[in-house]
């Protein structure tokens, strides 16, 4: 699932890849993006443009095919802030059934301080593909009902938020004033994970070996089924790659997250450390 | 003692529960008014909303964003960018100061702060127009 700088050079220009550039700061593509790479822009076309949901199935479908992801082909992602929105888009397109999806290690952080090539030529868009997209899968994605439902059953919650979101000494992290719930703290039982515990400085994902003994020290059972949830489900999608993906971790995201459950009449909030 | 008895009486966690969470808003507020006043300060410096800071200095701003990530730069790489864009050790010390500094120094890695990415936006979408 995950691909190198050097493996994505080397294929550049191959029909079968789709690149995609997905990043917090869409603006960044126009400086210089990976030759042949689409833009996608998460607030535009990786959500409904009214309701506060995921895009339905018609609107994914202009998105493939604007892209050009006909059967066969292979979307390779990648973005800014270590790929966050890359697996936003990588779980999206997992639930609405795209088997042949891989992410670029490191994201544009790593392919610019390789020094790898850049380019501000946009491809084209294809318009005239079609592309069937099946029905949105359910068992990777979780709604508030199915946490109210895991705490009950004990399915482990991850938060993947900062310590100080976790705790509730902070509505958001600073710089995001839009994001904040009506109420601080973490959904009660939820393990405290942050998702960079995943990645290294660089923002690549650890090696495996690596990646279990932090999850375990966390207190992850990587036996048992969980749901990650953080602020808007983001920086979750990155940890549900990991643990989905990577780990092979039956995950389901919560991307309601935080702002949903913190601002939703009479849910329950715990606060401090503890879970 | 004192404490274990105000963690275990539910009163004294409501009242934590109560504190924590106006100590969030307070934050919030406090974040939200510095942000106003830096605005109107910026103002009355007749300037506008931010001050014009030189390509290079955006430049700057861009590679610590671009080759930092979440995590910044390492100190190495820091001097690196600054050279790249033509700032000594001494020019470079002014993305660290004032009160709307664009970088702070986390653990001997450089980060943006909020007025940095602020700045970033500004600059990403004067390429828009």
């Amino acid at each position: 699932m995950l691909v190198d700088g050097a493996w994505l050079h080397d294929r550049l220009g191959d029909d079968e890849l789709v690149i995609c550039e997905v990043d917090e700061r869409p603006l960044i593509y126009r400086l210089g993006h990976i030759p042949g790479a689409h833009c996608l822009d998460w607030r535009l076309d990786l959500q409904d443009p009214v309701t506060r949901d995921v895009p339905d199935q018609e609107a994914i479908s202009r998105l493939w095919r604007r892209i050009g992801l006909a059967p066969g082909r292979t979307v390779v992602f990648y973005g800014d802030k270590s790929n966050w929105y890359a697996c936003f888009a990588f779980w999206l397109f997992r639930l609405y059934g795209a088997t042949r999806l891989l992410i670029l290690d490191g994201g544009r952080q790593a392919w610019v301080r390789e020094q790898r090539p850049l380019t501000r030529e946009e491809p084209v868009e294809n318009a005239s593909t079609e592309v069937r997209v099946p029905r949105r899968r359910r068992d990777l994605r979780a709604g508030w009902r199915d946490v109210q439902a895991a705490i009950a059953d004990g399915v482990q919650l991850l938060d993947v938020r900062t310590p100080a979101e976790y705790r509730g000494d902070v509505l958001t992290e600073a710089g995001y004033p839009e994001e904040a719930a009506q109420r601080p703290g973490h959904i009660p039982g939820a393990l405290s994970v942050p998702w960079d515990i995943a990645v290294g400085e660089d923002g690549r994902i650890l090696a495996d070996e690596a990646l279990r003994a932090r999850m375990a020290s966390r207190g992850v059972d990587l036996a048992a089924p969980a749901i990650t949830y953080c602020r808007i489900g983001e920086r979750s999608a990155h940890t549900w790659f990991v643990l989905h993906e990577l780990l092979g971790v039956r995950t389901r995201n919560y991307d309601g997250s935080w702002t949903e459950w913190g601002s939703m009449i009479g849910m329950p909030v715990s606060l401090g450390e503890r879970p | 003692m004192a404490a274990d008895r105000a963690r275990s009486h539910p009163d004294a966690q409501h009242a934590l529960a109560a504190i924590r969470t106006e100590l969030s808003r307070v934050r919030s507020s406090v974040s939200r008014i510095e942000r106003d006043l830096n605005e109107l300060e910026a103002g009355e410096r007749g300037s506008g909303a931010q001050r014009r800071r030189p390509e290079r200095y955006l430049r700057v701003l861009i590679d610590v964003y671009e080759r930092g990530g979440r995590h910044g730069v390492a100190g190495e790489e820091w001097a690196a960018i600054g050279a790249r864009h033509g700032y000594d050790r001494r020019g470079l010390g002014g993305f660290f100061t004032g009160a709307n500094a664009p970088l702070r120094r986390i653990e001997g890695r450089v980060l943006l702060t909020v007025s940095g990415e602020q700045l970033i936006d500004g600059y990403l979408a004067g390429l828009q127009r």
